[in-house]
């Protein structure tokens, strides 16, 4: 049950996440991130992971609701 | 005393809430009876029998939210006073008039709770200076503070309330998270609207079935609205639960024509017959009628530019996605059909990437305005405009 979510008061476009992830994260004409919003799944795992260590701006997380 | 300018008031049914104005806490006694000592338990068990609702516009159930809070250990009662919704006046009135039933509200349950503080978040020097007067006549025996915090329309947001509390600047945090668990410093915190607690305060005093005499049958009770834009008798009025519209507008004189029932963040209605004023679409209870004689895609782009300087700035897609959405209305407004595709692409990227619900809320107000206004908008698009001057009923950016 791990969803991505972005902490907008952070974000600041620099873009890697939809680099990193090219399924689960789009840019929009801002280049801020649009999230597809599906589960991510236990083998995708470790993408998401190394997406939320590459944010500069710390804004990326994954929730576990 | 100070002369404090008198908001105009009227009363549908039942007077509650507005039943004893101005009076000092020996008169309130009179009119109101003495606030009687209830449990957690009782204050549970009387919202969840009458569904009470917050009244500051998210309409979330009182016996949910008390329900979260911890068997022990609630830090603080925070009444949100900042009324940041410009169209609105109804906690003005009882913060300025009705103080005592407001603090009653918050004191009896801050004593269910063991809740050593009460908090009181306001935004003008007159409700300020009303709640302090009317602490001096309470014996309390609680820690009751009244607060300024900035007069921002996302400061109102209830985690910016806290924040601006806790000394640090009145803006929404990034993480979601609940006040009834990590509220003021993080600890347990029960926060609602001034109304939701002059609410409580007759509750308690009337019990289920007296304070299910009057409303509808799934939401008892009276509510406080605010009416303005186009009517001859703007101000706030107290209704039964579910009052039809068309009552409303009636009583305050309003001339004909589209009415945005919720305020900035609420919705244009396509008709008024049958709506009956309820929650949670009359959300903070605002109506503001438009009348037949100003542009209405003109007064949407006043509104809209005024929504947009209250950004707290925060978040990119709120930033350049409500200067867009103005740039795309104004455009739309002169006939430019691009503004037209460039609105609907923008208000499909604006909610819900935010910190708060204000991106939210205004692409609310602007995909319903489209809805509503379509006829003005193709005149506007056909190049003739609707040949109304912008009279600015609304409000908004001058």
């Amino acid at each position: 049950m791990n969803k991505l979510e972005i902490d907008w008061t952070r974000c600041d476009g620099h873009g890697l996440c939809a680099g990193l992830m090219p399924d689960d994260v789009l840019l929009d004409e801002w280049g801020f991130p649009v999230l597809r919003g599906r589960e991510i799944t236990a083998g995708e795992l470790p993408d998401a992971r190394r997406a939320i260590l590459a944010c500069p701006a710390l804004a990326l997380r994954l929730s576990s609701r | 005393m100070t002369t404090i300018e008198r908001e105009r008031h009227r009363v549908i049914g039942e007077a509650r809430l507005l039943a004893g104005l101005d009076q000092d806490l020996q008169q309130h006694l009179l009119t109101h009876g003495p606030l009687p000592e209830l449990t957690r338990e009782d204050y549970v068990q009387l919202c969840e029998a009458v569904g009470l609702r917050g009244r500051g516009g998210a309409a979330f159930p009182v016996a949910v939210k008390l329900q979260d809070l911890p068997a022990r250990g609630v830090e603080a009662v925070v009444v949100n006073g900042s009324e940041s919704e410009p169209a609105s006046r109804k906690d003005r009135l009882l913060l300025t008039r009705a103080p005592h039933l407001v603090l009653d509200g918050a004191v009896g349950l801050a004593h269910a709770l063991r809740a050593p503080h009460v908090l009181i978040a306001v935004h003008d020097t007159a409700a300020a200076t009303s709640l302090r007067e009317a602490l001096m006549e309470r014996d309390d025996q609680l820690a009751i503070e009244v607060r300024d915090t900035p007069g921002r329309f996302v400061a109102g947001e209830a985690r910016a309330v806290l924040s601006a509390l806790e000394g640090g600047t009145a803006v929404p945090p990034g993480r979601r998270v609940l006040p009834t668990r990590r509220g003021y410093h993080r600890r347990p915190t029960f926060l609602s609207n001034v109304e939701t607690f002059a609410q409580l305060a007759v509750l308690a005093r009337l019990g289920s079935r007296g304070f299910s005499s009057t409303g509808l049958i799934s939401e008892p009770g009276t509510q406080l609205l605010t009416i303005d834009g186009a009517v001859q008798r703007p101000g706030v009025i107290e209704t039964p639960t579910g009052v039809p519209l068309n009552t409303v507008l009636q009583y305050a004189g309003a001339e004909p024509g589209p009415v945005l029932l919720g305020g900035y963040h609420g919705r244009w209605l396509p008709r008024t017959d049958g709506v009956m004023l309820q929650r949670p679409e009359v959300s903070a209870g605002i109506i503001l009628a438009l009348g037949s004689g100003t542009c209405p895609l003109g007064e949407v782009t006043r509104v809209a530019e005024w929504l947009r300087s209250q950004s707290a700035g925060q978040c990119g897609p709120c930033v350049f996605g409500l200067a867009s959405l103005v740039d795309d209305f104004a455009r739309l407004t002169i006939g430019d059909p691009q503004g037209w595709h460039d609105a609907h692409r923008h208000l499909g990227l604006v909610p819900g990437r935010g910190a708060c619900a204000h991106p939210d809320g205004v692409a609310r107000f602007l995909t319903s305005a489209l809805e509503v206004f379509d006829d003005d908008v193709q005149l506007h698009l056909s190049g003739q405009g609707c040949g109304r001057p912008v009279l600015g009923v609304l409000g908004g950016a001058r």
